[in-house]
């Protein structure tokens, strides 16, 4: 990469610690350096909001699934503007008006102290591991294109955010997130533009060659409750992980917690609800473009770098014979889409375009099964799943960009996955230190004490990220079960936060509620019957709903 | 004189309708190239 590129990451890198820095002035007690006094504005909560949940894995692997998918994965987000109605008008005037550090003391106050502590440790375990993942992602990609160390990677990405999140607390990590998402937006906008000038047919023709690989398809409207993506599965099993993720996360709840009011808060999450699914959609649709781009220019035929030369090393003769029939497929498939436009130009709409797309869609599919060819060579020489699809968008910034681009992309990159880190690791520590150092441990202390616990409970959530993320390879089996562990539970506490808004629900409802719930969709995780995971949360919540009722009623009769 | 509160029923109505606009802009889409 161009040393100007390099200068453009450091300067990134450089303004956001030296900003958090600065903000690490005035915290002396943890209202201050977890709430940041409840004093922020809603469009600053409301961009660190988007910007939490929008990882490296976004960036990287959206855009990769964009080019290699197509638009289907939106529907994913269908339910994100309903569950932020939902709980503009439910949790969040509940647990901003209780006065709360977590979402979870909240549950003591309606419930007791076992319930509370069951799903913070829950939170614990998981964000802690998933934190390691959002580090892992891009490091792997970064150590894969540059050659450099895995470790390395990980101390670029989580040295920085462990620094200005430890000093600077959630002032730092909320204006830095701010800060992050122009950058993010920045860079989106920008690639947008370059791969439009550089098309070298007009966008409506472009379009029509993506529609012809299957890229344009957005909707799918089967009813399938094994099937990953579909619209109903977005309208409503998304609407309630949305409701999990933003009702009962601690790492989205702290950054409404945050707002001067509950007005304040509910304007934070409406900023989602409007700009999600067409930022989404952005993403996915650069994604499109550079598939497009690939149609006339040559396209790697393993993305991944290290993997190329794994097999090019490992099985010489038989990758370039592979490499001699791609150049000949992808030959064949430039012909055939400058042949669609050309037909699209002379008879829109005509048989000689639906020809024209057949033959296309045939060169299409030539390419397709060369490159899985490629791809079981790969994973059968390295032994490791190829993850091709988050080194597409990588490898054309880097390979066609002008100077700069990649500088910028790169700092997008950081910007992505920094906002993530530092907003769970913050609240990793708030729940640590408020659910249970303060609440089990020592009840009464000096602020300053408070707030020096508080800090090394950050520092220590970072240095346990970043080694889960150092050994995420090794650890593939042990993530995989932590993820699966975590989707238990995830509609199961939603379940519990709901029968908390029930004036009849009873404390011992909620603990054996919760068990229920878990076991329930411990059930269809196991495939027993086998279910898409956007449903599980659906069944977690009814389940915890459901058995928390008739337990409370049963007690009363008892 | 400070602006009403909007109600749930007029937040509901203002993202529901910026939802199905963006739905339809991505049916449109879907309609004229995914054939």
């Amino acid at each position: 990469m161009h040393w100007i590129n390099w200068v453009i990451v450091g300067v990134y890198l450089v303004f956001v610690v030296s900003d958090g820095l600065r903000r690490a002035r005035g915290a002396t007690n943890i209202e201050a350096y977890f709430l940041a006094n409840r004093s922020l504005p809603w469009w600053a909560v409301g961009l660190s909001v988007m910007a939490t949940q929008l990882s490296a894995v976004t960036l990287i692997g959206t855009t990769g699934q964009g080019a290699t998918d197509g638009l289907r994965f939106v529907q994913f987000y269908f339910g994100l503007p309903i569950a932020m109605v939902i709980l503009g008008v439910t949790l969040v005037p509940f647990l901003h008006g209780a006065k709360v550090f977590t979402a979870y003391e909240f549950l003591e106050k309606r419930f007791d102290a076992r319930t509370r502590s069951l799903t913070s440790l829950l939170f614990l375990i998981s964000r802690g591991m998933s934190c390691g993942v959002i580090i892992s992602a891009p490091a792997v990609v970064l150590s894969a294109i540059f050659g450099w160390d895995l470790t390395w990677c990980v101390v670029l990405i989580g040295g920085p955010t462990v620094l200005y999140t430890v000093l600077g607390g959630v002032q730092a990590v909320t204006w830095a997130d701010v800060k992050q998402m122009v950058v993010i937006v920045g860079a989106l906008v920008a690639i947008v533009v370059v791969l439009v000038m550089r098309m070298p047919v007009p966008l409506d023709d472009a379009f029509a060659i993506a529609g012809a690989a299957g890229r344009m398809r957005v909707f799918d409207f089967s009813f399938s409750l094994s099937d990953q993506y579909t619209f109903w599965s977005g309208i409503i099993g998304g609407t309630f992980l949305m409701l999990s993720y933003f009702g009962t996360d601690q790492s989205q709840v702290q950054r409404y917690l945050t707002a001067k009011s509950v007005d304040e808060a509910r304007s934070s999450l409406l900023m989602s609800a409007y700009w999600k699914i067409p930022l989404q959609a952005l993403i996915l649709i650069v994604g499109v473009l550079v598939f497009l781009f690939y149609q006339f220019e040559r396209a790697p035929l393993l993305y991944n770098p290290a993997h190329d030369r794994a097999v090019r090393a490992a099985e010489p003769t038989e990758y370039a014979a592979l490499e001699v029939r791609y150049d000949a497929a992808l030959a064949s498939r430039a012909v055939a889409a400058r042949d669609l436009v050309a037909a699209r130009q002379g008879d829109v709409g005509g048989s000689a375009e639906g020809a024209a797309r057949e033959a296309y869609r045939t060169s299409e599919a030539g390419v397709t099964a060369i490159r899985t060819e490629a791809l079981s060579s790969a994973a059968r020489v390295t032994g490791a799943s190829s993850r091709d699809v988050n080194f597409v968008m990588p490898r054309f910034v880097l390979d066609h960009l002008p100077l700069g681009f990649a500088g910028l992309f790169l700092a997008a990159v950081l910007a992505a996955a920094m906002s993530s880190i530092a907003a769970e690791l913050n609240s990793l520590s708030t729940a640590t230190v408020v659910d249970f150092y303060q609440r089990r441990i020592r009840r009464e202390a000096s602020d300053a004490h408070y707030l020096s616990v508080s800090k090394w409970a950050t520092a220590l959530w970072g240095l346990f990220a970043m080694a889960v993320a150092t050994y995420a390879a090794t650890l593939g089996s042990l993530i995989e079960v932590v993820n699966r562990f975590g989707s238990f539970f995830y509609g199961s506490i939603l379940g519990v936060f709901l029968l908390a808004m029930i004036p009849r629900a009873r404390a011992t409802g909620a603990f054996w509620g919760l068990i229920a719930g878990m076991t329930a969709v411990g059930l269809v995780n196991w495939r027993y019957p086998s279910v898409a995971f956007l449903w599980h949360n659906v069944i977690g919540a009814v389940v915890v709903v459901t058995a928390g009722m008739l337990v409370g009623y049963a007690r009363r009769d008892a | 004189m400070p602006a009403p509160k909007p109600t749930f029923r007029s937040t509901l109505l203002r993202v529901l309708t910026m939802q199905v606009v963006a739905l339809l802009l991505l049916w449109l889409l879907q309609q004229r190239y995914a054939g």
